[in-house]
Parts: structure tokens; C-alpha cells; sequence
């Protein structure tokens, strides 16, 4: 690979100073003529039956034009991975905050106003939020068609696990529990919908998933899917959350009811309560390894609430389920996952997608099995750790693997071996790693991949068109950046389109860390078309070889000859008049070479590229408060490489701070089947008083299947944070952390209890 | 019931009617179009909503429009002159800036700080924007990005440009 010009650098994001200027227009900016504002009337109990809703008088108010139930929708059953979802609860509220009406009326006020005139008849029926009580017998069904509320079952198994464990030196054995936290992006789900005179449904919504989701809602409509038309403007993070959410189809069914645009925004409430927040699991692990550290073992036994429909919830538990199987050479593994239905809000997806609980874990667990082997946490790592070019027990192929060199450079950076050997009372360190993919094969049954269209107007403006997301990670600037280097042009000479179902490619969207590889190398392709739909021209002009036509620069010369030139923006528009004023349009895709999993063996390879990480954590504990103060951490990422560091040292620290708010602050807190902690006043995500300075470390092994060789970045980010906090918060204080979060009263308590022993 | 205000908006003086409990927030963005300023939760507790008035930090969604009458107010489209403010430049440059929902609101809060203590040191920069939430970058380089505009960096800062202009 020649020098690169563009990628590899710290460019900031393209759209950055528009955003730093207020002048964004994000959803809930979004105005059109005529636009109505829309509310959710949610049940106020957790299960219900209703009996009655009478609308009559919320109608009646003056400025309400329109007021919409169940009865309004066309009653259909769907769901993206099942058919457990209805447009307003039907018969039943199956949670607080189930959706039961809503209105669309001339602001928000009279919404508001209206939504307490509408009379509900509800018969409370019992309710279970917990996923292990939700399985006894006897337990409230959500779904009367789902015994024991088991709503999926994962199973794999691979080697000989019964005999491995018997052949053990030591077995560690544990439940853990991880909670329900919220993903808390800054701008909360909205949507915007306008019906034409054909019913034809446009949305502007902030999506992961764009394509994916017309799908959903062409089911859930009873339309044909090119009867939806979804624009993705700019909106304020997702971090997984923002996918299907009942808001956009309330929002389509107001709008057709109104017949004029509706914005629908949720208050920062209804998104705690009818968002789609992190899965819970109960955890059982049993981890063995040899008198050495060598892993001979792993059983797993996952039981995740799904809430009280699926949205991702199944595939989310049996990500849990084995995907750590691939950090280290696994020989023998066992796992078996619940998705069992609670009355509680649907659970979905957060940066992590299952294997952040898992790796918080599995990283416990063999920081006890060092512990009690008394091996270095890093050397056993390093001795277990996956390398490169390695088949995993499920079969995927890791191609590079940066894990080792993310331990010793960790490690290195913070002078590891001195502070664990010179322990201070209540100061600890502790490290985890983790695995990722980039992309997910079996999410997505059809294909996989990613795809882009760059168009070369007349003038030489480059527009990139993507159908991922940018939803606030620099999505765009990455795009920009392949583009720009690919074509040979400055970076500021390329643009890159919001994503319009109508015009931009089919792609799967942004999640299972897969934008940057599938989307990057979609673009990649398309800019590799372009180009040599304009290097023909230039090498007429040139009178030169085709393959012999480079462009650095916005320079269009022969190789070799850098003297003679044309101006990028002649070439385009020579091609242009040539084509008597059609653009150059390159489009071009990327099929990876990705292996769906076996149904039975879960044998595959889901993955083109597999990402991984070491972080490092320090940590004080007061003793008076069980406060613990994370005081330093260091996360280093195997990239593959990074498009723009500066970019992926913002997601590492972004996901970082995640973690940690999980792990010492974040619990969305049950009472009675309700959240009773629905806003930021009493569910508090970390602010800039508690996250130290991440130092983030960037390992480059160069992905063969990677653009540029970059794999993604935004989940490994958060994976391994937890467990990295709860190991040194164990170097300080010999209290293994097993139920998320270790909050100040825990921990207290948990150094009471030790106390005497001491 | 309205009441009569008179509000000056980045400038711009503002003679309107509004309704007992509306608060500035709504009035900024749906009367006066000025959308710049975001609506992250509505109970003052994200920050997403501070601008200025009379150049103190404030989040518009708990302040009655009409308390605001006769006040002079800032908003994140008020603070750039011919050019962008140097916290806004500083802010992209520095990546500090991801979704950018909370920018607005992070630059007034640091713009507060550096037109009342233009040489804040780190504690005191992290204390100024502890009630401006932020979910996608971790702080580290919004920290950075308002250090950089301060006397003590900005050389550093200015050799650090020349450098990217190589």
C-alpha cells in the first residue's frame, strides 16, 4: 500500500463546527408547515388489563386533531425478530409505560392537556419483573402463548466440557448479575412523519438501522415497504438504543390520522420507560484451568429479561452466550441461555450487545482463577489470548490480533508489575480484554455487507452516499476519509449525504461495531468505480494508459510524470459534458467473507474482523463512604487501524465512560414494576468530576479485510471497562464485585462485613 | 392569560406574548427559531438547554420566559462573531465534539467560565460543566478543547496549529 494522504489522520469531523455552532438541524429541530405535536398516554401499570378507553373528551379539546389507539392501527402482529409487538397494547399493558394512546394536536401544551382526558379503564393484573422468578411455574405470563415466559433458548457445546472440567486443576464457580442501565444519548427518540395523498409514509428519525426498520414497519403497517421512505437527519447518539421503538409508528398512525406532519419527540421520562435499555442477565460461569493457567473449561448458564416484547433480547443473550469463546483458546465450552419476558420495558441493545456482560464475567472469573493460581492477571491473558491467524472453537477465523501487544502495552503505560507487587491499602489496579466483531453475520439473515454510491457531479463536488448511521460517532468523517484517499482528492472536497432510503444504498445500519468495516469498504468500492470511470477520461486527455492514470491531491497525472496534471474538478466535468451531463456515479460493495453459523453447532464465522482490548484500571476506595474513585485507566484497542485516531480515541473514551458509569453509578431501580428512578435527577450517568483521563493506546496490526485495514471500534470500547474497575477494586479490597453496580452502599457494607475477619 | 416580554436575543430585541408557563427554552426554539439550544430532559439536569443570561449560565428549561423579560440572553447562535468563537473552533478541533446535542450547551457553560475566570485550572473547568452531560466523548477532550482557549495552553495551542498546517 502506497503512502496514505488522508486516512490514519486526526481530521476533525467534517460537520463538526456546524454542530459547535448551534446550527444542526438535529430530529427534534425539525419543523415542517402545518406540523402537529404529538404525546403517548403509557400505561401506568406494569400488567393491566384495559377494559375501556373512552377519547371522547381529549378529541373534544380545542387544538387536538387527532387521538389514536389500538383500533386505529391495522392490528397487525410483528416485531423484528418476532411477532409479540402491537402498535398500542390491544386487550393488555404488558408494562409501565406500555403504549395505550396518544394525540397529535396543534402544540405541546394541548397534547398534553389532551392525553389527561383520556379515560382509561384498567384492571391491574400481577405482574413478575424478575427473569429467574419469571420461569418458576405459577409466575404472571406476558404472553399467554410462552410458558414459563421462556420466550428463546440458546444451547451450544463444543469439545468434551464434563471430562475437561474433571481433568482440571481448579474450577471457580459463580453466579453474577448484571443490570438493567439505560443508554442515556443526549437527544431523546423523536420522530417526524408525513403521509402524502398516496399514503405514502416519509419518516425523519434518528436510526441505527434504517433500512431495517422500513422493513419492520412496512409489516407492522400492512404497506409495502417502498411505502415508507425513512430520512436519517443528524441526531444526538444511540450507543445501540436506536432502533425499532414503537415512537416512530405512533408518530406514522397520528400523522395518517391527522393527515398532516406530526413530530413526535419522547420526554426524557417516556425514553427511560419505553426506550429499549441494556438486557439484564443472571450469570452462572464455572471456568476451569490447569495448575499452569491454561483454560480447560467454560460453562455458562444465561438467563436475560427480555421485557415484555423482543426486540434484539435473543440474539443479545446468545451473543452473551459464546461469543467470549473466541477471546482465548477455548477447548471445551458449554452454554445455555433464557430469554424469558418480564413485565418490564422491551430490553435491546447498548455498545456491548450481550458480550459486555459476558466479558465482565468471564474476566472476573479468571481474575480469580490468577488469583488463586497466584498468576500475573496479564500473563495469563497473554498465555490464553487468541493470536492471529487463528481458528476459534466456533470457527472463526481471526486474521490479525493486536491481543497481546494491548496487554503488554497497557501494561507497560501504567508500570503494571510495580504497583501490583508494592500494594497500598485500599489502592488497587486491575485489567480485562475483550473480543468484538465488526459486523455480525447472523444478524441479518439475507446478507451481509455494506455498500456505497459516490457521485462525481460536474463541478468535482464528491457526495458519498451510505446506508449506515452517523449518530454522532464521525460516522460521516470516516466515509469522507476513505473517499477522499481512494479518489485523491482533499478531504474538504468530499461530502457525505444523510442517509434517504430513497436514494442512499441498502445497508444494514450501524451496529455489532460493523460501519467502519462493511460500510467503509462499501464506500471504498464505490470510490474505487468512480475513479476509474474518471481516470478513462483523464488518460484521453492524459493520452496515457489507463492503469498508469493516478490522482493525488485533487491531481489528476500519469505515474510517474507528476509534472503534467489536471485538475480534479476538470476531469469531472470533462466527464461529465462526455456523458452529456449524467454524473460520474461509482457504486460498489463489499461482500465479507463472513460464515453464518450452523444452527446446531454454531459453527461459522460471523465476522470479517475481530477487534480486541486490554484496558487498565486504578482505583482508590474511602473507606468511610465505599466511594471508589477511579484514578487512572488506560485502554489500549487493536483497531486494525484507525481511519482518524483522533476519532477512535474519542470512542474509546466515550465508551469508557459508559463502563464506568455503569459499573459504579447506572441501575435503572424497580419498585412495584416500576422504574422509579426515570430521570437524570435520580439515575445519574457519570458528568466530567467523575471520569479521570482515559489514556487511550492504539494497536495497529493492519486487518487484511479491513478498509485500510481498519476494524470498528465503538463497542470494544465499553466491553472490558467493567470488569477492568471491579478487578482493582478486588486489588484493593479483596471484595469480588459479582452483582453490577458496585454502589457506594454495597461496598460499604461489603467492607463491614470483612472487617472482623481482618 | 399572556404576558408581555421584552427580551434581547443575541442582540436582537424581542417584544412578544407568552404564556405564564412557558418556559424560555420553547421560546427560543419554537417562537424565535433558535434551535441551537437542545432539550435533553427538561429538569435541569443535562445541561443541553444553558445559555446565557446577562452572561451567567442558566438552563433555559426551568425559566419561565417571563422571569426573563428584560434580560439580556445568549444563545449558542450569539456567541460566534464574523468568526467562530475560539471555544467552538476549539471544540471541533480538539474533538470534542461527537453527536454534538450537547455542545451548545457545553460551549456556554465554558464561555461563562472563561469571560469570569479566563485562567480557570482543571478542577475548576471540570466544576463548571459538571451539570452539562455529555454520553458520547468522556469529557477528556471537551476538558482539552477549553483548556486550549485559556492563556497558559494557548501558545501550546498555537504551535500545535502550526503544526497541522505543515
Amino acid at each position: 500500500m502506497s503512502e496514505l494522504d488522508i486516512v490514519g489522520k486526526s481530521y476533525p469531523q467534517i460537520d463538526g463546527l456546524q454542530k459547535a455552532m448551534g446550527k444542526t438541524k438535529f430530529v427534534t429541530d425539525l419543523i415542517l408547515p402545518g406540523m402537529l405535536y404529538g404525546r403517548t398516554l403509557r400505561s401506568p401499570y406494569p400488567h393491566a388489563k384495559i377494559k375501556n378507553i373512552d377519547t371522547s373528551r381529549a378529541s373534544a379539546l380545542a387544538g387536538v386533531k387527532a387521538v389514536v389507539t389500538y383500533a386505529d392501527t391495522p392490528g397487525i402482529k410483528f416485531g423484528p425478530r418476532s411477532e409479540d409487538w402491537t402498535i398500542f397494547a390491544a386487550d393488555k399493558a404488558r408494562f409501565h409505560g406500555d403504549e395505550v394512546a396518544a394525540v397529535a394536536a396543534i402544540d405541546e401544551d394541548t397534547a398534553e392537556e389532551a392525553l389527561e382526558l383520556i379515560e382509561v379503564e384498567y384492571e391491574a393484573l400481577p405482574f413478575v419483573t424478575d427473569p429467574l422468578e419469571a420461569m418458576q411455574p405459577g409466575a404472571p405470563l406476558v404472553h399467554d402463548d410462552k410458558p414459563l415466559n421462556i420466550a428463546a433458548e440458546f444451547s451450544v457445546e463444543a469439545g468434551d466440557v464434563d471430562r475437561a472440567f474433571d481433568d482440571s486443576h481448579i474450577i471457580y464457580e459463580e453466579r453474577y448479575y448484571t443490570n438493567q442501565v439505560y443508554q442515556a444519548y443526549m437527544e431523546p427518540m423523536a420522530a417526524l412523519a408525513d403521509v402524502d395523498l398516496s399514503g405514502r409514509i416519509t419518516l425523519w428519525t434518528g436510526t441505527q438501522i434504517p433500512n431495517m426498520m422500513r422493513m419492520t414497519y412496512a409489516k407492522a403497517l400492512g404497506v409495502s415497504p417502498d411505502n415508507i421512505r425513512v430520512i436519517v437527519p443528524d441526531y444526538g447518539g444511540a450507543f445501540g438504543a436506536k432502533m425499532e421503538n414503537n415512537i416512530h409508528l405512533v408518530a406514522a398512525i397520528l400523522a395518517q390520522k391527522a393527515r398532516t406532519p406530526v413530530k413526535l419527540v419522547n420526554t426524557r421520562y417516556d425514553d427511560f420507560i419505553a426506550g429499549n435499555p441494556r438486557v439484564p442477565m443472571y450469570i452462572d460461569i464455572k471456568l476451569g484451568a490447569t495448575k499452569e493457567g491454561v483454560l480447560t473449561a467454560k460453562e455458562v448458564k444465561v438467563v436475560g429479561s427480555a421485557g415484555a416484547r423482543l426486540v434484539y433480547s435473543m440474539v443479545i443473550v446468545a451473543t452473551a452466550c459464546y461469543r467470549v469463546d473466541s477471546l482465548y483458546r477455548f477447548k471445551h465450552v458449554r452454554s445455555k441461555g433464557y430469554t424469558v419476558y418480564t413485565h418490564t420495558v422491551p430490553t435491546a441493545c447498548f455498545r456491548g450487545f450481550g458480550n459486555s456482560q459476558m466479558t465482565f464475567v468471564l474476566e472476573s472469573a479468571l481474575d480469580m482463577i490468577a488469583d488463586q493460581l497466584n498468576i500475573d492477571p496479564a500473563e495469563i491473558r497473554i498465555k490464553n489470548g487468541v493470536g492471529p491467524n487463528e481458528t476459534s472453537i466456533h470457527g472463526w477465523k481471526i486474521n490479525s490480533s493486536g491481543l497481546k501487544d494491548c496487554v503488554i502495552q497497557a501494561t507497560q503505560k501504567v508500570d503494571w508489575q510495580k504497583k501490583r507487587q508494592k500494594k497500598e491499602t485500599l489502592k488497587g489496579i486491575g485489567l480485562a480484554c475483550c473480543n468484538h466483531v465488526s459486523g455480525n453475520r447472523p444478524f441479518a439473515r439475507e446478507f451481509d455487507g455494506g455498500a456505497g454510491i459516490v457521485r462525481v457531479g460536474r463541478d468535482g463536488r464528491v457526495t458519498v452516499y451510505h446506508g449506515e448511521s452517523d449518530m454522532g460517532q464521525g460516522q460521516k468523517t470516516t466515509f469522507a476519509q476513505i473517499a477522499a484517499e481512494r479518489l485523491g482528492v482533499p478531504l474538504q472536497m468530499v461530502h457525505v449525504a444523510d442517509v434517504d432510503t430513497d436514494i442512499s444504498p441498502f445497508g444494514l445500519g450501524s451496529f455489532a461495531t460493523r460501519g467502519t468495516l462493511m460500510g467503509g469498504n462499501g464506500v471504498l468500492a464505490a470510490a474505487e468505480d468512480a475513479f476509474r470511470q474518471l481516470a478513462e477520461i483523464a488518460a484521453e486527455i492524459l493520452e496515457a494508459r489507463v492503469e498508469d492514470i493516478e490522482c493525488r491531491q485533487g491531481k489528476f497525472f500519469v505515474d510517474g510524470s507528476p509534472e503534467r496534471s489536471l485538475p480534479f474538478q476538470e476531469v469531472a466535468a470533462q466527464a461529465t459534458f462526455a456523458r452529456h451531463g449524467a454524473p460520474v456515479v461509482g457504486t460498489g460493495f463489499y461482500k465479507p467473507p463472513t460464515v453464518l453459523p450452523d444452527p446446531e453447532t454454531k459453527y461459522g464465522n460471523i465476522s470479517p474482523a475481530y477487534p480486541f482490548a486490554c484496558q487498565v484500571a486504578e482505583v482508590e476506595v474511602d473507606p468511610n463512604t465505599g466511594q471508589v474513585t477511579v484514578t487512572n485507566f488506560v485502554a489500549a484497542h487493536d483497531v486494525g487501524r484507525a481511519i482518524n485516531p483522533m476519532a477512535t480515541e474519542g470512542q474509546i473514551r466515550g465508551g469508557v465512560a459508559q463502563g464506568l458509569g455503569w459499573t459504579l453509578m447506572e441501575d435503572m431501580a424497580y419498585e412495584n414494576g416500576k422504574i422509579i428512578n426515570p430521570d437524570f435527577v435520580d439515575y445519574i450517568v457519570p458528568s466530567a468530576l467523575d471520569v479521570p483521563d482515559i489514556k487511550p493506546i492504539l494497536v495497529e496490526p493492519v486487518e487484511p479485510n479491513g478498509p485500510y485495514g481498519a476494524k470498528g471500534i465503538g463497542e470494544p470500547a465499553l466491553n472490558p471497562t467493567m470488569a477492568a474497575i471491579t478487578n482493582a477494586i478486588y486489588n484493593a479490597t479483596g471484595i469480588r464485585v459479582k452483582n453490577l453496580p458496585v454502589s457506594p452502599e454495597k461496598l460499604l457494607s461489603a467492607l463491614k462485613q470483612k472487617e472482623p475477619a481482618d | 392569560m399572556r404576558v408581555p416580554i421584552n427580551i434581547t436575543v443575541n442582540g436582537d430585541e424581542y417584544h412578544l406574548e407568552v404564556k405564564p408557563n412557558r418556559v424560555l427554552l420553547d421560546v427560543l426554539r419554537e417562537d424565535l427559531g433558535l434551535t441551537g439550544t437542545k432539550k435533553g430532559c427538561g429538569l435541569g439536569k443535562c445541561g443541553a438547554c444553558t445559555i446565557l443570561l446577562d452572561g451567567r449560565p442558566v438552563h433555559s428549561c426551568l425559566l419561565l420566559a417571563a422571569h426573563a423579560d428584560r434580560r439580556e440572553i445568549t444563545t449558542i447562535e450569539g456567541i460566534a462573531t464574523e468568526e467562530p468563537h475560539p471555544l467552538q473552533v476549539a471544540f471541533v478541533e480538539k474533538g470534542a465534539v461527537q453527536c454534538g446535542f450537547c455542545t451548545p450547551g457545553m460551549i456556554n457553560a465554558a464561555k461563562a467560565l472563561l469571560d469570569n475566570n479566563p485562567d480557570p485550572d482543571e478542577a475548576e473547568i471540570k466544576s463548571a460543566i459538571a451539570g452539562n452531560l455529555c454520553r458520547c466523548t468522556g469529557y477528556n477532550q471537551i476538558i482539552s478543547a477549553i483548556q486550549s482557549c485559556t492563556p497558559s495552553k494557548s501558545d501550546r495551542r498555537a504551535a500545535e496549529r502550526g503544526k497541522s498546517n505543515e
